[in-house]
């Protein structure tokens, strides 16, 4: 445990979720693609075993006192697996260089034993990062598992630009596509929920910077809906989050089923907890690049006050995260600053004394 | 309306509505009654995606829209182009655009292409994972007013400010406007690796350029 917290992290989250009292707000700096970082490890190193991706998430949790370890199955593991070509960058997420479907009326070709755990070995390495998460600090603190929804995982086997042309053109090969790999992502999901991991269910290709509402519900929404059940019939949890702006889409997003919801910084937290209601928990919305790429400690600090201000008296509750994945430069020095400051505004009861000394 | 504004209309509504078929079917029956090619586009197909681009900047259209409307503009292109008179193409302004070394996502970058192409830019298009140093050595080559770049990914925004350095260390950056964006970047990022602007989407980035190139 952190030294300067009282709770562990699943102390803390089983009394959020059971609405007793805790010492602090639970607070989730989105870790993931950069953890490396907080033990000298570049992205190459930390995606090339399990142990290191593990190791990379620990570092983080002993020297931040985060609330979740993440896994990153990520978002192009469903295309990685069908055979779409990455990059293999040093310090960086890979890239899609080639995709797996250059003609989606070769939908029906697709084989998906290809992504079974015997085949996919990918699948098999953050499968096994989970399993020794859960198995080393499960008592302490619980592991999450970041994986792409539906749209996101059909833009890793096919090009994102000819699959938004399908939503007109070829509507039977698209939804084809999508009944695909929302097949296949029920048994991954299922793996994952298995070994103990809460689903981070991240669905950035379905943002409403790049696709309609009116597209959403056609293409988006029927299959996460499924995916939610699915998650649930497992016995797991799930938090959802589309990346940019969601605006239009919340009340929706809602209606999925997911347990949890999480915005980004370009969507209006004050505004979105007013939405929501009482019906789901609120993660969000730190600027993952302009206050923790380039912000500095002050910054750093404002923004979590903010956002503890405008969100803390969410009716289902509230959570403090980044607004998305962390990834690139981060300061290491902004991610302690995010927690002293999580610590101090979001302190119980958290409530206008935190904030108005 | 005259027979030749009834055809500009049909061009100009066909690309708002997507229709490319019936665009490109237009602007043959246009060039057999004998009208400008020149006229086609600039009052038919740039009309239309000028409107598509108003109605994405009132939310009205999104990305898919565009992308559809630019699908039907440039089937009429293919047409009318080659019976454009000789080009004028000195007195465009010019551009190299592309999406930076390790990333692959270029939907922002294709929208940005076509906006400026429909704004009468002549564009270069380098793609997507574009080595650095071939921003500058082919703006160097045509001799371009500005380099348009853009990336989704924060571990790959570095790439901007290298490219900057490397138009200086070439003695072109004065020469060289240095357009940036994409999801991670903003006028902060812009200001801190010293680009001449930064623009959150297409339609903007057209406003931006014509400003920094004093084009009206």
């Amino acid at each position: 445990m952190h030294k300067q917290d009282k709770m562990t992290p699943m102390e803390r989250l089983n009394a959020f979720m059971t609405g007793q009292p805790m010492d602090r707000i639970l607070a989730i700096p989105v870790a993931c693609s950069m953890s490396g970082r907080a033990c000298g490890m570049t992205h190459k190193t930390k995606r090339s075993t399990a142990e290191n991706e593990a190791q990379a998430q620990i570092a983080c949790y002993e020297r931040f006192g985060n609330d979740l370890l993440i896994a990153e199955y990520g978002l192009h593991g469903v295309g990685m697996a069908l055979g779409s070509k990455m990059s293999d960058p040093e310090d960086s997420v890979p890239a899609i260089l080639e995709y797996a479907l250059e003609n989606l009326a070769d939908v029906d070709k697709l084989d998906p034993s290809l992504l079974s755990l015997e085949k996919d070995e990918k699948f098999r390495l953050h499968l096994e990062t989970v399993k020794i998460l859960v198995e080393k600090m499960g008592s302490e603190i619980p592991t999450g598992v970041l994986i792409s929804g539906p749209f996101t995982a059909v833009s890793s086997v096919y090009k994102t630009e000819y699959l938004l042309r399908a939503t007109r053109k070829d509507k039977e090969n698209l939804h084809k596509l999508l009944r695909f790999c929302t097949d296949g992502l029920k048994k991954i999901y299922r793996e994952f929920v298995g070994a103990g991991a809460m689903i981070l269910f991240c669905d950035p290709i379905a943002s409403g910077t790049i696709i309609s509402r009116k597209q959403y519900l056609e293409f988006v929404l029927p299959y996460t809906k499924e995916l939610m059940q699915e998650i649930h019939d497992a016995g797991g949890m799930v938090c959802y989050h589309i990346c940019g702006d969601t605006t239009s889409i919340v009340e929706d997003m809602v209606e999925s089923g997911c347990d949890m919801l999480s915005i980004d910084n370009k969507v209006d937290l004050k505004r979105t907890k007013e939405r929501i209601g009482d019906k789901v928990p609120l993660l969000g919305n730190v600027d993952p690049v302009e206050i923790l790429i380039l912000g500095g400690p002050k910054e750093v600090e404002l923004s979590v006050k903010k956002c503890i201000m405008d969100a803390y008296d969410s009716k289902c509750g509230y959570i403090l995260a980044s607004g998305c994945d962390l990834n690139g430069d981060v300061p290491l020095e902004n991610l302690d600053v995010f927690m002293e400051s999580a610590r101090k505004y979001g302190k119980y009861p958290v409530g206008p004394q935190n904030w108005e000394a | 309306m005259g027979k030749k504004e009834e055809y500009l209309k049909r061009l100009s509504d066909g690309v708002v509505e997507m229709e490319e078929d019936d665009v490109a079917e237009a602007c043959q029956e246009y060039l057999d009654a004998g009208y400008p090619a020149f006229d086609g586009i600039m009052g038919g197909l740039v009309d239309g995606m000028n409107r598509a681009s108003q109605l994405y900047e009132e939310e009205e259209y999104f990305v898919t829209d565009v992308l559809l409307c630019s699908d039907a503009m440039y089937a009429g292109l293919d047409i009318l182009r080659p019976h454009l008179p000789d080009e004028d193409g000195e007195t465009k302004k010019k551009g190299v655009i592309g999406v930076v070394e390790g990333d692959t996502h270029d939907i922002g970058k294709n929208l940005v292409k076509i906006m400026l192409e429909t704004a009468g830019f002549e564009m270069t298009d380098l793609g997507r994972d574009v080595p650095l140093q071939k921003f500058v050595d082919t703006a160097e080559e045509k001799n371009a007013d500005m380099i348009c770049m853009s990336t989704l990914m924060t571990t790959t925004m570095g790439g901007m400010e290298t490219v900057i350095h490397m138009l200086e260390e070439a003695g072109l950056r004065e020469q060289v406007k240095v357009l940036i964006g994409g999801g991670p970047i903003s006028q902060k990022y812009a200001d801190k690796i010293g680009a001449d602007g930064y623009s959150a989407n297409a339609v903007e980035a057209v406003k931006l350029a014509k400003r920094l190139l004093n084009i009206i």
